[in-house]
């Protein structure tokens, strides 16, 4: 198959869980799925006919999957994503518009220009000129649309004429690393739940790596054997796929459960990665290869503000050295913002 | 590789029970702990071989001897290489202009300002866990304005053990109940030049060496 990109619009209502049940569907159909906006998503088809057959039959396949989860959607396929855009927007609920390659400037001939994305202002323009087509549009000049109206809308210019060059940018959709642990003798003691936590974490930490992102944000949930269930949520500072760097931020979590001890008879613990970020190379002291972290240390300063309040971690500066009055010679400003 | 992945686990195993680093290579552990050890550039040096990560170190001493001057070098020597320093300044006395003149690059030192001694516990407990830091000091303050003793700090001195950090405590008193290794400061004469008075001199010795081998360090007025 020669490039083609399969737009797929949402029809009806689209929440956030129902938005992201789709792209998790289309990222198990096909290789390369990105969001292009709230229930709109751009779909590379390239490399995909040997597996899913010829365009259309994947575009039906796209229907097909998202009506058995009751999501109703439109799909639209071309050479150029913005024509493969346009007539998915344009596509009753349930259909399948393919434009054939080449057809994109004569599909887009015939709409308003409201079709393309031009300002208020550069509209009214071309409606003055008497341009109230895609068509008549494209017909202009593209250096004499660059002279007059800009780079912005030269840009659009070439939408119009179907010469996007849009890649797509894939997205992938959230992952879900979580682990689960349950055990027969309870255990009360806060060192021994870590020790157990470790190797939970272990593993999360290596598909972590492996996926390239780091976690952000984590989610505990310890059940107890004497009392509900216990909940942990921590934002790891800085994003990490360390794992003691993740059992360091769940042990924090859990010396603040107040009570003598605190954590009760834990029986199970469930870990999960709530929240990922592209994980990001940490920058390495050059002459300071141990203990000179400061993305570590300033992490610990997070911590320690959210625990002692404002004004108990700063830093000092020296603002006058020759200052008369020697709370005036330095000025404390917080550590973390 | 079986007997490696059992090695690495009970490596592992261990790291969670008593914090990082716990088992270390014999020659990469002295390598390192060589290499990071936090010099403060006065007769001191001789005496207590510098201040290795990992390590407790307590200054004791009365007021205006010297202690928390030769903290702030120590704090310099551990920021010669890039290393971050936590100063837990529960009398709110840290001076930013002393620890500028005695080398500290205060943009690397995080000044925690506890305001109990649970407080103090907590933050040279987070100090000590992570690597971020290559020293904390915890500067109890003058006697009359302490919050918590040196003993207070019983249950963080287990975490230094194999902590990328050292600890320094500086109290006027020494602690009674834990035992630290410990140097004593105390004013052994004035200094004067020309007929005049320009200082005092400190001698420090460390608690308990039968060589009563001291350190000789000046105060100038």
């Amino acid at each position: 198959m020669a490039r083609a990109v399969a737009f797929v619009h949402l029809r009806g209502e689209v929440s956030d869980a129902r938005h992201a049940k789709v792209l998790e569907a289309l990222s198990r159909l096909l290789p390369k799925v990105g969001v292009e906006g709230p229930g709109l998503f751009a779909c590379d088809l390239r490399g995909t006919e040997r597996l899913l057959g010829p365009a259309e039959r994947v575009g039906e396949r796209i229907v097909a999957t998202l009506e058995r989860v009751k999501i109703p959607c439109a799909v639209g396929i071309a050479e150029r994503p913005f024509a493969a855009r346009v007539a998915a927007e344009r596509a009753p609920a349930g259909g399948v518009v393919r434009i054939r390659p080449g057809e994109e400037r004569a599909f887009l001939a015939m709409l308003p220009l409201s079709a393309l994305p031009l300002d208020e202002e550069s509209r009214d323009e071309l409606a003055l000129l008497g341009i109230r087509t895609v068509g008549a549009f494209a017909d202009l000049d593209s250096g004499a649309v660059l002279d007059r109206f800009g780079r912005a809308v030269a840009l659009t210019h070439a939408l119009a004429r179907g010469q996007d060059a849009g890649e797509v940018r894939g997205t992938p959709p959230k992952r879900r690393i979580a682990a689960r642990r349950a055990w027969d003798t309870p255990v009360a003691a806060r060192e021994q739940l870590l020790f157990i936590l470790k190797s939970l974490l272990d593993g999360m930490a290596a598909e972590l790596a492996q996926e390239g992102i780091a976690a952000l944000r984590i989610d505990a949930r310890f059940e107890r054997e004497d009392a509900p269930p216990l909940r942990i949520e921590r934002v790891v500072l800085p994003p990490t796929s360390d794992a003691s760097a993740l059992l360091r931020s769940v042990r924090w979590g859990l010396e603040e459960v107040p009570g003598a001890d605190g954590i009760g008879q834990v029986v199970g613990a469930r870990v999960e990665v709530t929240e990922v970020e592209p994980a990001r190379g940490r920058q390495i002291g050059l002459f300071a290869p141990d203990g000179a972290n400061e993305d570590e240390a300033m992490a610990v300063a997070r911590y320690l503000r959210s625990r002692l309040g404002p004004d108990a971690v700063v830093r000092a500066r020296v603002s006058d050295a020759d200052a008369a009055l020697a709370e005036r010679e330095a000025e404390w400003e917080e550590a973390v913002s | 590789m079986a007997a490696a992945a059992a090695l690495a686990e009970a490596i592992a195993s261990l790291d969670v029970r008593f914090g990082a680093r716990t088992v270390t290579a014999v020659t990469a552990a002295a390598e390192r702990a060589e290499q990071r050890r936090s010099f403060t550039d006065t007769s001191f040096d001789r005496i207590s071989g510098g201040i290795g990560p990992g390590e407790i170190v307590a200054l004791t001493g009365e007021g205006t001897c010297g202690k928390v001057t030769l903290a702030l070098r120590a704090v310099a020597g551990a920021q010669r290489d890039g290393g971050m320093a936590m100063w837990i300044d529960p009398a709110r006395s840290f001076d930013a202009l002393a620890a500028q003149r005695s080398g500290v690059d205060l943009a690397c030192v995080i000044v925690v300002r506890p305001r109990s001694r649970d407080e103090i516990l907590l933050a040279a407990g987070a100090g000590l866990r992570g690597d971020g830091f290559r020293m904390v000091v915890v500067d109890l303050g003058p006697s009359f304005a302490q919050i918590a003793s040196p003993d207070a700090l019983s249950s963080v001195v287990p975490r230094v053990r194999g902590s990328t950090a050292a600890l320094v405590v500086v109290s006027d008193a020494p602690a009674m109940r834990i035992s630290l290794p410990t140097f004593v400061f105390e004013r052994a004469g004035w200094e004067s030049r020309h007929g005049r008075t320009t200082g005092w001199s400190v001698a420090v010795r460390r608690v308990g060496d039968a060589r009563s081998d001291h350190a000789l360090l000046k105060a100038a007025v």
